[in-house]
């Protein structure tokens, strides 16, 4: 493109954004600062960031050592040392990640999270089931896959409800991505102490029932969040 | 209209007291912000009721969710990223009343849904720029009349700076195609 069709872009664009389009009524002025001004309340702002990343960080951790401790260990007795560090690095990443993506959401013009960490992070634990773990399939595969698909909903619901407790005050624009990251942080709660109670340590079971089941949340989560709109 | 620059430092003194509940801050932001978010819905056509309905409803969002501002973050990426939840929800409410609705008169609309009948009469340029997809569109308001940089268009738009960049280079581009077309046809 020559230059001075470049500079003659740029003039016109010029013009165009320095004309004034619309004016506001003074009346309009008046009426906006009288209706504000009567129901002016002083408000506690938002924690920091790393504040709001901490406090879920704290919630998922509590919960996750809570049920491991409460849930049968089969699983932590059937895996490998190697297996049960990577799948504990794995899970905990995920935690701090989706923890620091939801904080991020929580506060409107924040800058978020590249959406490519999330995503590497969730094909990270696929990619550890299916690497860490034997490729054998069961021939009872889906009656001893769909309880753990239903205990890691039993778990995953309510985690998305406390979750949403503490993100409602600041995430007021629901969006897929809020839907999204709110239900993959609730996931990888309910993903981690499954990895430690499952007696079925196969990579087949493992990527269809655990994983999959976080994969559809995840997805659910997002449609959820992209129809509802809450202010 | 209020032309004077806006200075961030102010205004992030401005949000902090108006979180504290003073009346004098509340009325300092809506004089020194009003012209500018009007302008910004402006660009998102319909008629001028619609446009104060706009601003009228982006002032009450503003106001329910001013505990969400944090004097450590700047002022305007926020502001904006509330008018721009502002201007889809009303988008999208237009959208579903029309489907509901037979229109009384006909509105003609270019390839990319813009309506030509809100055109300024002769303003070619302006023809131009409503033929833009609305994304690209919002970048180059945000960008060259509301002067913001591209660092605070990308958190107003939940976007990075990478894909404003992109959104504007495309918009360039469409613009100077469309410009060519215009002269080729003028000769």
């Amino acid at each position: 493109m020559p230059d001075n069709s470049r500079d003659d872009l740029e003039r016109l664009l010029e013009t165009w954004a320095a004309k004034p389009e619309t004016q506001l009524r003074p009346d309009m002025e008046r009426k906006l600062e009288s209706g504000l001004g009567a129901q002016l309340l002083p408000v506690r702002p938002l924690p920091s960031q790393g504040g709001l990343a901490l406090i879920f960080l704290a919630i998922f951790a509590a919960c996750a050592a809570g049920l491991i401790a409460v849930l049968d260990k089969a699983g932590f007795h059937l895996m490998s040392g190697a297996q049960i560090a990577w799948m504990t690095a794995i899970l905990t990443g995920g935690g701090i990640l989706f923890s620091l993506a939801l904080a991020r959401r929580m506060a409107p013009g924040s800058r978020p999270l590249f959406p490519g960490w999330l995503i590497l992070s969730s094909f990270g634990a696929a990619a550890g089931f299916a690497l860490l773990f034997p490729w054998r399939a069961s021939h009872d595969f889906i009656s001893e896959g769909w309880p753990c698909a239903a205990m890691e909903l039993a778990i995953a619901v309510p985690a998305i409800a406390v979750f949403w407790l503490v993100a409602r005050r600041g995430a007021l624009f629901a969006s897929a991505g809020l839907g999204a990251v709110l239900t993959g942080l609730a996931a990888f709660l309910a993903l981690a102490p499954l990895q430690f109670q499952c007696m079925f340590q196969q990579a087949p079971h493992l990527l269809v029932w655990h994983a999959g089941t976080a994969a559809v949340l995840i997805g659910l989560g997002a449609i959820a969040g992209g129809l509802r709109r809450l202010v | 209209m209020d032309e004077t620059p806006i200075d961030d430092q102010e205004l992030r003194k401005l949000m902090t007291r108006y979180q504290g509940a003073d009346p004098a801050a509340i009325e300092e932001l809506v004089r020194r912000l009003s012209p500018q978010l009007l302008r910004y819905f402006a660009w998102s056509k319909t008629g001028r009721d619609d446009v104060e309905d706009l601003l009228q409803d982006c002032w009450i969002r503003i106001h329910r969710a001013r505990h969400t501002y944090r004097s450590s973050e700047p002022v305007l990426p926020w502001i904006y990223a509330v008018a721009r939840h502002t201007r889809l929800d009303a988008y999208r409410k237009r959208r579903r009343r029309e489907s509901r609705e037979s229109p009384l008169e006909s509105v003609h609309e270019d390839r990319h849904g813009a309506r030509l009948s809100s055109r300024p009469e002769g303003d070619e340029f302006g023809h131009l720029i409503a033929g833009l997809p609305e994304t690209q569109r919002e970048v180059l308001v945000m960008l060259k009349v509301l002067g913001m940089s591209l660092e605070e268009v990308a958190r107003a738009t939940s976007s990075t700076v990478g894909a404003v960049k992109q959104k504007a280079h495309r918009a360039y581009e469409t613009l100077r195609r469309a410009l060519g077309r215009v002269r080729e046809n003028a000769r």
